[in-house]
């Protein structure tokens, strides 16, 4: 314990000599102008990990967070399996226009199963070794957020197996978009009028853009328990780890990568979640299907 | 059956070090690199990337695999990126016109920025290979666990990693037998054209069986792992890891360029620059 204490202890004391080093080498007559967007990076991550231990520790009593043998099996074959169809579609990255390496990644359903399948620690660590995985074999190196954001995905998909069944998870999240769409039209309402390039623009007739998207949301849901309760819930569930990992990873880019809102937004985060969200839509639920008949198969 | 990575024990300094030590070294490589965008910085690190390449001893006859899949895809990528200037967004702001290329009915603007920006882009994507290409052929996969427990990861995680690292190359072959058994009922995967349903259609095909299959031979994995009592105490590991004078230097040096490299870079150096024998083509 100790030892863990000093070894944080002489990281807190490297990054303040970084900065102070930093500074002292930056003109005196200028001001300090250090640029922090090389360690925005480490501060986007663990505010993320931060964000995560905050729900695990509301939730510890849950056995979505118990990590047996299976648990860690299942690890290692979803990141092997994100990794390998990850390094496949990377190349796609030339046809999808976005501005940076976006791809298009049909094997996102793979975190998003093993999330919902196993459990949020299991989906967490296939999206982010996965992803690490997948651009080390294409030789791309190591995307810190990208890596989390990617985790998010299936972690946020594994949050299904915090609640007793499907049905109340469900129901869940679809007071939880009802609740976020009148918050974000409460304050439009407030503050119609908000500085977009520098000038102010009238924001108000996105009102009725969050409340036609709710509307179709919710109707999603409800055409998604008519085709099974776990149909609705995987896609639900693996749709909100999508824009809560890729919006994550773009947001955090504004900072890493210099990139303005909107740049962020359509360049990077709808080009990588829309398409993303169709492809897990689609393929989550066959594979949720698929592996529902080997577990009544095989009993286990 | 396992597929195992081209490893071979091959006796060199650079596979005497700890591996942890190596593992540490490539961490920070590739967590500062991505600092910079200048090319004088940029040659530095692919100065280290070659020289760690050249010191692992793997011949071009054993990688040559994964260069010929690699090096088109960096090169593609990096030309892609310099036709439409994507990725530049954020480092630099100006537009500098060179000439103007014309490609059938496309007018492809060729910049003093899009130019510099797709050297400097092409010189790290390369560096970064160097040094990721270099690991499955020097790293014994038997010491991936120890390595990773080494480094401070819980058991648990640490053989997860390991069981990743080491699985990939056998998902891959059952990924390829997959692959060829569809082929042979007709299915083609290189005509994935057609809208994103389309191609999500013709990708199923593939995924869902090795998905499913990797899931069912994992249950058998399951199986011999409890029946080895795994999880119940602390694991102990085979082989033993310790740390000789090199790998402390190794370390050292890894903690230094880690260090200097931040401090550069918060103090806005390594940022976007433009060679003057590039400006010079400008009209």
């Amino acid at each position: 314990m100790k030892s863990k204490i000093w070894s944080w202890l002489v990281v807190f004391v490297a990054i303040a000599a970084i900065l102070w080093i930093a500074s002292a080498m930056t003109d005196p007559e200028e001001g300090a102008q250090l640029d922090f967007s090389s360690l925005a990076w480490l501060v986007f991550s663990l505010l993320a990990f931060a964000a995560i231990y905050v729900v695990y520790f509301m939730t510890r009593d849950s056995e979505a967070w118990v990590v047996g043998t299976r648990q860690v099996v299942m690890m290692a074959i979803g990141a092997a399996l994100y990794g390998i169809f990850a390094w496949l579609f990377n190349a796609s990255v030339i046809v999808v226009p976005s501005v940076s390496l976006v791809s298009i990644r049909p094997a996102i359903a793979i975190p998003v199963l093993f999330g919902y399948a196993f459990g949020p620690v299991v989906g967490f660590f296939t999206g982010a070794v996965g992803n690490i995985l997948g651009d080390f074999l294409s030789g791309w190196g190591v995307y810190p957020v990208w890596d989390v954001g990617n985790g998010l995905i299936g972690l946020v998909a594994g949050f299904v197996m915090l609640f007793p069944d499907k049905k109340k998870s469900v129901n869940f999240l679809t007071w939880l978009i009802v609740a976020l769409i009148a918050l974000a039209v409460v304050f439009i309402i407030i503050e119609p009028e908000v500085p977009v390039w520098g000038e102010m623009t009238d924001q108000s007739g996105f009102i009725w853009v969050m409340i036609i998207a709710g509307v179709f949301a919710i109707l999603a849901r409800f055409l998604g328990e008519r085709l099974g309760a776990e149909t609705a819930a995987i896609n639900l569930w693996g749709a909100l780890g999508i824009i809560v990992g890729i919006g994550f990873a773009a947001f955090a880019d504004i900072w890493i990568n210099g990139y303005t809102f909107l740049v962020a937004m359509v360049g990077e985060f709808v080009p990588a979640a829309g398409p993303n969200i169709i492809n897990a839509a689609i393929l989550a639920p066959i594979l949720l299907l698929a592996y529902n008949a080997v577990t009544a198969r095989t009993g286990r | 059956m396992l597929v195992a990575w081209k490893y071979k024990e091959r006796g060199t300094f650079y596979q005497s070090f700890d591996p942890r030590a190596r593992l540490i070294f490539i961490l920070v490589f590739l967590f500062t690199i991505i600092n910079f965008w200048d090319i004088r910085y940029m040659l530095c690190f692919f100065a280290i990337a070659v020289l760690q390449y050249a010191s692992s001893r793997v011949t071009f006859r054993e990688s040559r695999g994964a260069w010929f899949i690699l090096a088109p895809v960096l090169v593609l990528l990096t030309l892609f990126t310099f036709l439409t200037g994507r990725s530049g967004e954020g480092v630099y702001d100006t537009k500098t016109l060179i000439t103007e290329w014309h490609i059938f009915k496309f007018t492809i603007p060729v910049m003093v920025e899009n130019t510099t920006f797709a050297i400097a882009q092409l010189i790290r994507l390369f560096s970064m290979a160097l040094v990721a290409v270099s690991i499955p052929y020097t790293l014994d996969p038997s010491q991936y666990g120890v390595t990773f427990r080494g480094l401070g990861l819980p058991d648990k995680f640490a053989y997860a990693m390991d069981l990743a690292f080491r699985l990939v190359p056998t998902l891959g072959r059952d990924f390829s037998t997959t692959y060829d058994a569809q082929r042979a009922r007709g299915y083609e995967m290189e005509k994935l054209k057609g809208g994103i349903l389309a191609q999500i259609r013709k990708i199923a095909p593939l995924l869902v069986p090795v998905v499913i299959q990797s899931i069912v031979n994992g249950e058998e994995v399951i199986d011999a792992m409890d029946l080895r009592a795994f999880g119940v105490g602390p694991r102990t590991w085979l082989p033993e890891l310790t740390y000789r004078k090199r790998d402390k230097i190794l370390i050292a040096l890894s903690i230094l360029l880690l260090v200097g490299s931040y401090t550069l870079s918060l103090a806005g150096y390594g940022k976007f620059w433009i060679p003057e024998i590039i400006m010079s083509l400008a009209r």
